[in-house]
């Protein structure tokens, strides 16, 4: 099977901090693969260099094996990235927004408009697509968003803490979408949170980070089983040394 | 094409979220193009009215006289406005409050009763003088209530000629791109002229500064709603972003300044009406309206000011993390339109000092203003020197600008106001 993301000893220096320390991890094509620990972990860095926004200070990343460095601008045909706390366009409709999306992807206004159809299902949102999105919720702003990261059926969706701020029901709805959606189109997902809960009933994979190294990675079950817990959270909180 | 690829779908983007942000549409566009017509209209009505007023009222005499000059002055004043006269009346307080309540007037006229005596006396000699008495009263209520006070001198100066004619008179002539134009007064060209030369720079102004306020909210506010993210990682090349940003500026900022100069013009035409009779001139008949040449220069020159300045401003925005430091920051910019904007209103820059006219010169925001005043005498040269000063400090600015936005800096950097010590390490290479 071809590898979807491949990080190999990946460095990121601010300054006199080190937020990345030298990652590794493989992610499977068609797999959802999670970056799962800690506020300040080094999981936003890891996507943002993923999604070509950072460039790492060593070490290589490979995107269906083109180079997000020096192959940025083909990495960005084939990935969708949607940042921790992202916004959308105060003044556009949900609707336009979709639009002004979709025609980045494909120069067919029917693409476009069977893109912008079915992400408008995956909202949920009816009606209120025509309203500004400076009057969407939170909640209903990252099923916009979510739907947009996924409407252009992309090879890899890099989703940095999907379900992050939003209640319960929400958070559930953007979980479920995404779970359906990678199952009926075959979208490789890399997703960051920090929720490890969430993440046992949404990924295939996951890497458990700290200091920004990989510490654990494995099914979520294999981590269970192998370090006798519960959960993750359990596992991550021995991995780490503090039970 | 690959380097605009996407461009025409942003641009479209950022004209709608410009164009529905309601501090833009009403602070840009609605304000100026309602404000100055409203206060010309308002000035313009405001003298019009106090003129027809004072030519309609009651020109109330109290001659207290008696002799031939004073019926004289009742006739000639009679001739040019409507005149009641009172004859002997001690002029008290009460007298006059009276009389200005029962003729509903705000001025009278006293003609002492040495009048004639004095006009008589003036004859053999010339230093007696003859007076006449004006009251006028002060409410404060406009500022052309009193414009009845000028009528009246202006009767009184015509009086004066018509008893004694002027034996000498000055006909003046101008000097124009080196042709004697006669019976224009210099004067008179001055104040028409200098009524442009103000109108020019300051549109300049307000149109560079509203354009960089733009350019600098519609950068930090990708970055505050943060979508700047989202857009960078889609597949568009970095240049299409950075181009969409500054021509949805310019356009918006170009519909901005039609605007302003719209009501600005109707705002200038309202005092140049209140210019005395006969001191109109045809400008285009004079060659001092520029060329379609010397247009297509002061157009070029515009442009090219106009997209470094809104360059500098992306740069500087993209140092800040929200609209309201991205809009305070982009001030610092400010003294460098405003201070050749103001002294090239009122200074000749041929006439100044070489350190100063050098100072100018750099500025490349000078340039435009004065190319507007090279064109109107034909100076074409100094006009393309500018031009091409700005378009190189404009190639500057925008490959920074490119720069900027092809690396991770357009996220990462952040400017440090307090202590510059610590400087991030961020690497050199950029995205492909």
């Amino acid at each position: 099977m071809s590898l979807a993301v491949e990080a190999v000893d990946v460095v990121k220096i601010f300054g006199e901090i080190r937020a990345v320390d030298g990652l590794s991890f493989n992610v499977k094509n068609g797999e959802t693969f999670g970056l799962i620990g800690p506020n300040g972990a080094g999981k936003t860095t890891a996507l943002r260099i993923a999604a070509t926004l950072l460039l790492s200070t060593s070490g290589v990343m490979k995107i269906f094996g083109l180079n997000v460095v020096q192959e940025a601008a083909e990495v960005r045909k084939i990935i969708t990235y949607l940042p921790e706390e992202a916004g959308a366009y105060r003044n556009l409709s949900g609707w336009e927004y979709l639009e002004f999306m979709a025609k980045f992807n494909t120069r067919s206004k029917d693409e476009a408009q069977q893109m912008v159809n079915e992400a408008a299902e995956i909202t949920g949102l009816g009606e209120r697509l025509k309203d500004k999105t400076k009057t969407y919720s939170k909640g209903m702003k990252r099923r916009l968003l979510v739907a947009r990261a996924l409407m252009n059926k992309p090879k890899l969706a890099i989703l940095d803490e999907p379900t992050s701020g939003l209640d319960v029901l929400h958070a559930y709805h953007v979980r479920e979408i995404i779970k359906r959606y990678v199952k009926e189109h075959n979208v490789t997902v890399l997703l960051s949170s920090h929720n490890m809960l969430e993440v046992e009933h949404v990924c295939d994979r996951v890497a458990l980070i700290n200091k920004g190294k990989v510490v654990a990675e494995g099914k979520p079950s294999e981590l269970k089983e192998k370090f006798g817990s519960a959960n993750l959270e359990e596992v991550f909180a021995k991995v780490i040394g503090l039970a | 094409m690959d380097l605009l690829k996407g461009f025409g779908n942003f641009l479209l983007k950022e004209l709608k979220e410009l164009v529905r942000d309601p501090k833009i549409l009403l602070g840009m566009i609605i304000v100026p193009l309602l404000m100055f017509p409203v206060l010309g209209g308002i000035m313009s009505y405001s003298i019009q009215s106090a003129q027809e007023k004072a030519e309609q009222a009651t020109v109330l005499v109290v001659n207290n006289d008696g002799g031939n000059w004073s019926t004289s002055l009742i006739a000639f004043l009679n001739f040019s406005a409507r005149v009641s006269v009172e004859n002997n009346k001690v002029l008290d307080n009460n007298t006059i409050l009276e009389l200005l309540a029962n003729y509903n007037i705000t001025y009278l006229i006293e003609i002492p009763e040495d009048f004639s005596a004095k006009m008589n006396q003036h004859q053999s000699n010339q230093s007696v003088i003859a007076y006449v008495r004006f009251y006028g009263a002060f409410s404060g209520a406009s500022l052309f209530e009193n414009i009845g006070s000028s009528v009246i001198d202006n009767l009184i100066y015509q009086f004066n000629r018509h008893w004694a004619p002027d034996s000498v008179a000055i006909n003046k002539s101008t000097i124009i791109k080196g042709n004697v134009v006669e019976g224009v007064d210099p004067n008179i060209l001055t104040t028409l002229m200098y009524s442009q030369a103000i109108a020019m720079p300051i549109t300049i102004m307000i149109l560079l500064t509203y354009s960089m306020q733009i350019a600098a909210t519609s950068v930090a506010m990708e970055k505050e709603e943060k979508t700047l993210e989202t857009l960078l990682t889609l597949p568009m090349d970095r240049f299409a972003i950075l181009m969409g940003k500054l021509s949805g500026t310019i356009l918006v900022a170009g519909i901005g300044a039609l605007a302003y100069m719209l009501g600005f013009n109707y705002y200038m035409s309202s005092f140049t009406a209140t210019f005395p009779a006969g001191t109109s001139l045809d400008l285009a008949s004079l060659g001092l309206v520029p060329s379609v040449f010397g247009y297509l220069l002061l157009g070029i020159s515009l442009f090219v000011t106009l997209l470094s300045a809104l360059a500098l401003a992306v740069i500087v925005s993209a140092f800040v993390e929200d609209v309201r430091s991205a809009q305070s920051i982009v001030g610092y910019i400010y003294p460098l339109i405003f201070i050749p904007a103001l002294a090239l209103m009122y200074l000749d820059i041929n006439t100044l000092p070489l350190a100063l006219k050098i100072l100018l010169y750099a500025i490349p925001y000078s340039h435009p203003i004065i190319a507007s005043k090279a064109i109107i005498i034909g100076d074409y040269l100094t006009a393309i020197i500018g031009i091409v000063y700005v378009t190189a400090f404009t190639l500057v600015v925008m490959y920074l600008a490119s720069r900027l936005f092809a690396t991770e800096k357009i996220l990462t950097a952040k400017l440090k106001f307090k202590g510059l010590r610590k400087r991030e390490k961020t690497p050199k290479g950029e995205f492909q």
